[in-house]
């Protein structure tokens, strides 16, 4: 063989009860190389990523690193063999500091007591050198999901890590911080490192990788050169069919007003600093409005007081004319509220329940699905089957696999088939492509304009900025809990909306009033 | 005919063999016994009494319990004596598991069924009845004022975790301390209706009441003057019902909801606080009815106390339960083999271990195969690396099998929640 690789997965063959997850898979990586990884989901790349770092025990197949064989039997012998990952879903410790996650299982320890001075000094050097700017002494759980991701790079990097196993990483970013991470893995990519990167999105991997191999349910597509390939190519490759990039939609035609909130402000429980600040905004019956901003700038407070998980301190909710401020959470779901939200696992699903439970998890309790306090069995499972064929959720063992069992993806499609297929006038729709490949986001977003056009209200709270542009028909910017701006994507630049967004910029109150 | 009869034992054996639970309480109960030997076996080193092989004779008598007893007349009393005790310890292993399917650890099963003890004995004892109708509405008196002062008793660490969210476990602590104080002043002051005889650290309570007892249905003169009586129809009824409610209504879903995941439960509009109080008071109530089908038995009523204690029955349900899985009808298996050991332990002098060598060989078994979890978890890791190097000589894939192989893992899906499964633990630290 005349190039050396680094890492040699070859004929890889892994099973799960039901699915055959990794079918005859052979991934190769140089030194020095961005090795993309494509697929939809359930492809089986976090699969065959978690067999090369022991998590998962291959049926077939055979590993060499430096072109010797080895077994990896665990994330112990990874870590020996110079690999590293960042897991889609952080594996940090949330009340730990950050510090302390970085070093925990490599603590240097003096007579039993932890030597944080040296490892602070380690860590600060390697933040500034990457440009990972983190707080060291903060909470994870206080600290937002970017933060967090820098976290677990900066875990890698204090463990001299030679290979980077990226795990979907830009999922969960904003954009200046996707290009902050662009920035970092070029970086480590000149000082030698070799990354594998986990993706669906196809801009990034056009960006940034070498070559990129292509999985689709299972099986191995191919692996191309990413400068001698489209992205048309790569996403025919990946879906098996060609994909539009562009939503196609009408112009919105917006009648009366669903939801109007006035001066909504809420409290940071932790910080107890006002996350939101008098914010009032209004949707109409056949309009999306967009609440865009970068992560941590108040729109998780936002949507949790609007959807009563948390509490206001003024302002007030109205909702078809009626005032539901001190409403309960279930009276807003059933009277007109449809919420797909943030963190799956915190709220959107019941890990421990099978699909169809979770499936039904906002309408159980109606005449439906229930008799007299018993579960009408027969029906949750026509309706879960109902769902799962119109929403392509795949899963081992159809409505009685566990929802924990899923993969991410999956779960996302489950809890937006539910909130979608409920009887709703407004959509509250946080993120609602998180973590999905581009065939399902076409999917969802088509959805979304067929529930527009049909006469539903749509609040969409995205970090993605082409989901802004593409979906919604007015964009509210947030920056530190405040609406600094109000625009008609039609007139607005994408790079003027950064500005904004990243506080360069604000309207004055009257702008903001004439352009709603 | 042969052929029925073995194909009918060898469905028997798959379903042992391909249910983890059951298969990992009966390994559990296995390791309990032999840990109980091997203290024996020491022990008969440190003692006169008891030799070696006395040792092995007693596991023996743990295991055949009430048939130690030898004569057919005692072993009929006797097993009927370890059903009639195995009840309350059905409820209140009900009690614990119907919490733990919210998410909550009620160690205060004692104090409820102390609060139980006091609302079914004042009842049963203030209103004694000359016919036995009479006597049949008094019971039923003094069974609803012990479950209702369970229940409150239940109700009170679930309002106060629901409310403020204080740490249930520390309230029931302190529950069980003042029930159980309660119940002493209450009954060492009540002289008109408890005829007491001190003696010095406890007194006894004897009152015979003329028909306020749980009915018999003829099963005393089945089980040869036995205490046995309706009250395991009761308990197993009850145990049926909770299995319905927690699998079948929409009030168990959303309670096991609670218990899995209390900010999606909250998301989807469940009243978490309203469910904890409810499971609680559902709890407590259960733990009540324990301490009446005790109580109200007809032979006579035998309060019988060291000042201020808490009854063993309230932390034993915690070890019925576990044993069980926190599976209601699993819990009436667990309780009787609980108390089946027991028994056997009382026959231990027998073979030269005193009283309290024999309860701390009990204790053991019992709270060995409280660690049911732990075993199915290992059965779990045994089965996938068996399956690993099967599959590794063979070089080919195996065929799905649902029961053994458990839900599939598509791809590696957060492990951050407090209850990681037992696969995707095993995941991370096989071949350690």
């Amino acid at each position: 063989m005349a190039e050396e690789y680094v890492i040699e997965m070859r004929h890889i063959t892994k099973v799960f009860p039901g699915i055959i997850a990794n079918d005859d898979i052979t991934l190769t990586l140089k030194k020095g190389e961005i090795h993309a990884l494509l697929g939809e989901n359930g492809a089986g790349k976090s699969t065959l990523m978690s067999v090369l770092f022991g998590l998962y025990q291959p049926e077939i197949g055979e590993i060499y690193r430096d072109g010797k064989k080895v077994i990896i039997n665990d994330p112990n012998d990874a870590t020996r063999l110079g690999i590293g990952m960042v897991h889609q879903h952080f594996k940090l410790v949330e009340c730990f500091s950050i510090l302390d996650n970085i070093i925990l299982g490599s603590e240097d320890s003096k007579l039993g007591f932890i030597q944080r001075k040296l490892a602070r000094e380690k860590v600060e050097k390697l933040s500034s050198q990457y440009g990972l700017t983190v707080n060291l002494d903060d909470i994870v759980s206080d600290v937002t999901v970017g933060m967090q991701q820098r976290t677990e790079i900066l875990k890698m990097l204090y463990r001299d890590n030679e290979i980077l196993i990226f795990d979907e990483p830009t999922a969960v970013l904003t954009p200046q911080e996707i290009d902050e991470l662009m920035a970092i893995m070029r970086n480590l990519k000149n000082e030698g490192k070799s990354i594998l990167f986990i993706s669906h999105k196809l801009n990034e991997i056009m960006a940034i990788s070498d070559r990129c191999t292509v999985l689709r349910k299972g099986k191995y597509i191919g692996t191309v050169e990413t400068c001698k390939t489209t992205k048309e190519e790569l996403s025919s490759m990946m879906v098996g069919r060609n994909v539009k990039f562009e939503v196609d939609k009408d112009e919105a035609k917006p009648q009366e007003t669903v939801l109007e909130i006035e001066n909504m402000s809420v409290i940071n429980k932790v910080h107890k600093k006002k996350a939101v600040n008098n914010v009032s905004l209004k949707v109409r019956r056949g309009e999306i409005v967009c609440i865009a901003g970068i992560d941590g700038n108040g729109q998780t407070e936002f949507v949790h007081a609007l959807t009563g998980l948390e509490k206001l301190e003024s302002g007030k909710i109205i909702l078809n004319g009626e005032d539901i401020t001190e409403k309960n959470i279930r009276y807003r779901n059933t009277h007109g509220f449809s919420h797909i939200p943030e963190d799956r696992h915190k709220h959107g699903l019941i890990l421990d329940y099978t699909l169809e439970q979770n499936l039904v998890l906002q309408r159980y309790f109606e005449p439906k699905f229930q008799n007299h306090g018993f579960i009408k069995f027969e029906e949750v499972r026509d309706y879960a089957n109902r769902l799962i064929e119109e929403y392509d959720i795949r899963s081992g063992q159809g409505p009685v696999t566990l929802a924990r069992s899923m993969s991410g993806g999956n779960q996302q499609k489950a809890i937006v088939a539910r909130e979608m297929d409920r009887e709703h006038k407004l959509l509250i729709a946080v993120q609602p492509t998180r973590g999905l490949d581009v065939g399902a986001i076409e999917d969802i977003h088509s959805k979304i304009i067929r529930m527009r056009d049909n006469g539903d209200a749509i609040l969409l709270i995205s970090l993605e900025l082409d989901e802004v542009m593409n979906l919604s028909d007015k964009i509210y910017v947030m920056y530190e809990g405040e609406i600094v701006g109000v625009f008609n994507p039609k007139e607005i630049e994408v790079q003027e909306l950064g500005l904004y967004m990243a506080g360069a910029k604000r309207m004055s109150m009257e702008e903001i009033e004439n352009a709603k | 005919m042969l052929n029925k009869i073995s194909s009918f034992f060898k469905k028997i054996w798959s379903f042992f063999k391909n249910n983890n639970s059951l298969l990992s309480s009966i390994i559990s109960i296995g390791v309990g016994l032999v840990f109980g030997l091997i203290i024996m076996i020491i022990i008969s080193f440190f003692t006169e009494d008891a030799s070696i092989f006395d040792a092995f004779a007693g596991v023996g008598r743990l295991i055949i319990g009430p048939f130690s007893s030898g004569s057919a007349r005692s072993l009929l009393s006797n097993f009927g004596d370890v059903i009639f005790y195995s009840v309350p310890l059905i409820m209140t292993g009900l009690s614990v598991a119907i919490a733990y399917k919210t998410g909550l650890f009620n160690i205060g099963a004692a104090g409820q069924y102390v609060m139980g003890t006091i609302g079914c004995l004042l009842v049963a004892l203030y209103l004694p009845t000359t016919n036995r109708f009479s006597g049949i509405l008094v019971w039923l008196l003094a069974f609803l004022a012990g479950a209702a002062l369970g229940a409150i008793w239940g109700m009170i660490p679930g309002i106060l975790k629901a409310l403020f969210n204080i740490n249930e476990v520390i309230i029931c602590i302190m529950t069980n301390w003042i029930a159980a104080n309660i119940c002493t002043w209450l009954f060492t002051n009540c002289t008109s209706i408890i005829s007491k005889e001190n003696t010095k650290s406890a007194f006894l309570m004897k009152a015979y009441a003329a028909g306020n007892y749980t009915p018999k249905l003829g099963l005393d003169k089945i089980f040869n003057g036995s205490y046995i009586d309706m009250g395991i129809f009761l308990a197993i009824a009850i145990a049926i019902v909770i299995f319905i409610i927690l699998n079948k209504t929409t009030f168990g879903y959303e309670l096991k909801a609670c218990g899995s995941n209390r900010e999606a439960s909250r998301y989807a509009g469940l009243n978490e606080k309203k469910n904890i109080i409810l499971s609680m008071a559902i709890a407590g109530a259960l733990a009540g009815m324990g301490a009446c089908f005790y109580y109200l038995n007809s032979t006579e009523f035998k309060y019988s106390s060291q000042y201020a204690s808490l009854p063993a029955y309230g932390f034993n349900g915690i070890a019925s339960a576990f044993l069980a899985n926190c599976h209601p009808i699993g819990i009436i298996f667990s309780s009787i083999f609980i108390r089946w050991i027991n028994n056997g332990g009382e026959f231990l002098t027998g073979v030269g271990f005193n009283r309290y060598i024999a309860d701390i060989v009990v204790a053991v078994i019992i709270y060995l195969a409280g660690f049911t979890r732990f075993v199915s978890e290992l059965i779990v890791k045994y089965r996938k690396r068996k399956e690993k190097e099967v599959s590794r000589i063979d070089g080919k894939v195996i065929e799905y099998n649902p029961v053994k192989d458990g839900p599939k893992q598509e791809e590696p899906v957060d492990e951050k929640d407090k209850e990681p499964n037992p696969e995707a633990k095993e995941e991370v630290t096989s071949n350690g």
